[in-house]
């Protein structure tokens, strides 16, 4: 290998990889087996005028609750105080508004994205950007203006020594050794079926819909509510008592601050509802039926202020809406980009269907699909799901990818170097980073 | 997108020597130090197809390997009496279950390097666990280029 390929050796300093979703942004070092964290896509603003101590001395407050502002870029500018991570966002804050940098599983409100960027460096990586070369992974549809402004993003404000961009659908394929593959990636937000060939995806036959986790979530809420079950979040609640089965929840109210934020209610319930449709939701081998349904064992739920009941037949109920054929369901939309591929494609995109992302955890989901997905394909073909067993692989599928494929030593050859950066600007990315 | 990885000139002279003078049955490559892909077993003109499996996974039950097969059958057209003989060399990535993620995607990265060196072979064929390796299997997706 010539020399000056290996300028960013791995090995002595780490490279980050940051992995952007919907329900998380995914942080950590290459070459390690989970993210160092999981900070929640969402950023909590404050309005500067609720707060009176805002001078700036050192801050020496480390506890969250009380801490008025975990902002680490001092900007004298802009009063308002942001609020990033879990510990600060979870907190009841009087006119705190709660709000999402990525939209369409891009990254949206650059001001925001800044921020937990900054807090990620300040907290979690807590080293200087200008050391570690940076991989990102990206939504298969980002579009060039995007990818552009990240890269440029990186290397003018992070001066970072290096950078890539790879598709996430790409880093899951590979990271279940397979260069071509569909993959089906089912998160937050929306369900995607990415045709992959050979390590590129096949832009052209992309399909997503937006039934994902976050929808669950709402038809969980409605139902609930459409049977009067209380939903108090925990923060609400000082103390419970254990309460029979269906009676009545007796708990106290905690003292919270005035004016909460609709967004930030909003947020906290469905928070919870990610815990309820996690535990209770599961999906049925076939199509929904009420007589099948009613057959399986109920399964036991306590909400936070101590109501508890079982729910039978509704669980199933609920989670058939990701597979109802009417809203483009995850089988549909499998074999929907399947048939939008070359013929001499199709056979080795069904003989490798990968399936990835948070919302597939849900019970029976993959189970499902491979059923679904098997009354679409042309008969007599094979069939062949992969979808990893662990929840942290299923979650984290993309980021793990990208840990390896950057701390893989002669990768660091493909890597945007800040030299080429300079040379040629952001358009770089568009020619190194298919 | 590919990893980087390189392929060693003992790959493209292995692979001459199957595809234009049969010498060989088979040859199991695998990635040597994260740097280079290289030969690893060479399969006998008359070893068979179960030998090739074993070879496969002589590195264990969870290393990853890639192979190039020079696949021997019948083929018998439509409206004739007669049966001819094929020959169809494939390239396959074996990626067990069972391997290190680390390894899944160093070879599924590379694999794409390897094509591009190798010219002449008819099928690439992605294995993960043993029955997509399967002489049935392999035979089907080859079977597929024949006009019936």
């Amino acid at each position: 290998m010539s020399g000056g390929t290996m300028l960013y050796g791995g090995d002595e300093i780490g490279a980050l990889v940051f992995d952007p979703g919907h329900h998380s942004l995914r942080v950590g070092y290459a070459q390690e087996d989970s993210p160092k964290a999981e900070i929640p896509s969402v950023v909590g603003i404050g309005s500067s005028s609720g707060s009176n101590n805002s001078n700036n001395a050192p801050d020496t407050n480390l506890d969250p609750e009380t801490k008025t502002d975990n902002n680490v870029t001092s900007n004298n500018a802009d009063a308002r105080k942001y609020y990033v991570d879990t510990n600060y966002v979870n907190v009841p804050r009087a006119q705190m508004e709660v709000q999402t940098y990525m939209k369409d599983g891009m990254i949206d409100n650059w001001e925001l994205f800044e921020k937990v960027i900054d807090y990620a460096y300040a907290n979690v990586i807590q080293s200087e950007s200008e050391y570690h070369p940076v991989l990102f992974s990206e939504a298969s549809w980002n579009v060039r203006n995007n990818r552009e402004k990240l890269t440029e993003l990186m290397f003018e404000k992070y001066n970072v020594p290096a950078f890539f961009l790879v598709k996430n659908a790409v880093l899951a394929a590979f990271s279940s050794g397979r260069a071509t593959a569909l993959v089906v990636d089912s998160g937050a937000t929306h369900t995607s079926a990415v045709p992959v060939h050979e390590g590129y995806v096949l832009s052209q036959a992309v399909v997503k819909s937006p039934l994902g986790g976050d929808f669950l979530s709402r038809q969980c809420r409605q139902h609930l509510e459409k049977h009067n079950i209380d939903l108090s979040p925990v923060y609400k609640i000082a103390s419970k008592d254990v309460v029979k089965e269906r009676d009545n929840a007796r708990f106290t109210l905690r003292k919270l601050p005035e004016n909460l934020t609709s967004s930030w209610q909003n947020y906290m319930v469905q928070l919870m509802m990610q815990d309820f449709q996690m535990n209770v939701l599961q999906v049925l081998e076939n199509p929904f039926d009420e007589r099948v349904a009613s057959q399986i064992p109920m399964v036991h739920y306590e909400f936070p202020n101590g109501y508890h009941q079982d729910f039978g037949s509704e669980r199933f109920k609920i989670a058939e809406s990701l597979f109802d054929n009417a809203m483009l369901g995850a089988g549909q939309l499998a074999s929907t980009s399947v048939g939008m591929c070359d013929a001499d494609v199709r056979l080795s995109l069904f003989g490798s269907v990968v399936v990835t992302g948070g919302n597939t955890l849900l019970q029976g989901f993959p189970e499902r699909l491979n059923r679904d997905l098997q009354l679409r394909a042309p008969s007599n073909t094979r069939l062949k799901m992969i979808s990893a067993n662990g929840s942290v692989e299923r979650r984290f599928g993309a980021w793990i990818g990208g840990s390896i494929l950057a701390s893989i030593g002669t990768f660091q050859q493909m890597w945007i170097s800040s030299q080429e950066y300079e040379e040629a600007g952001k358009s770089q990315v568009e020619r190194k980073c298919p | 997108m590919t990893s980087g990885i390189q392929v060693s000139m003992e790959c493209n002279d292995i692979f001459e020597q199957i595809h234009k003078f049969k010498q060989h049955r088979y040859v199991i490559l695998a990635i040597k130090e994260e740097s280079e892909i290289s030969i690893e077993i060479v399969g006998r003109r008359d070893a068979g197809y179960d030998d090739f499996l074993v070879d496969l996974r002589k590195g264990g039950p969870e290393q990853c390997r890639y192979a190039v097969y020079d696949y021997a059958y019948h083929h018998q057209c439509q409206g004739t009496s007669s049966t001819s003989l094929k020959e169809r060399i494939f390239m396959m990535l074996w990626c067990p279950m069972q391997a290190k993620i680390k390894d899944k995607m160093l070879y599924s990265t590379s694999f794409a390097a390897l094509k591009q060196q190798l010219i002449g072979v008819h099928k690439y064929i992605q294995a993960t666990e043993l029955d997509e390796a399967s002489r049935e299997c392999v035979e089907k997706q080859l079977r597929v280029l024949d006009r019936n």
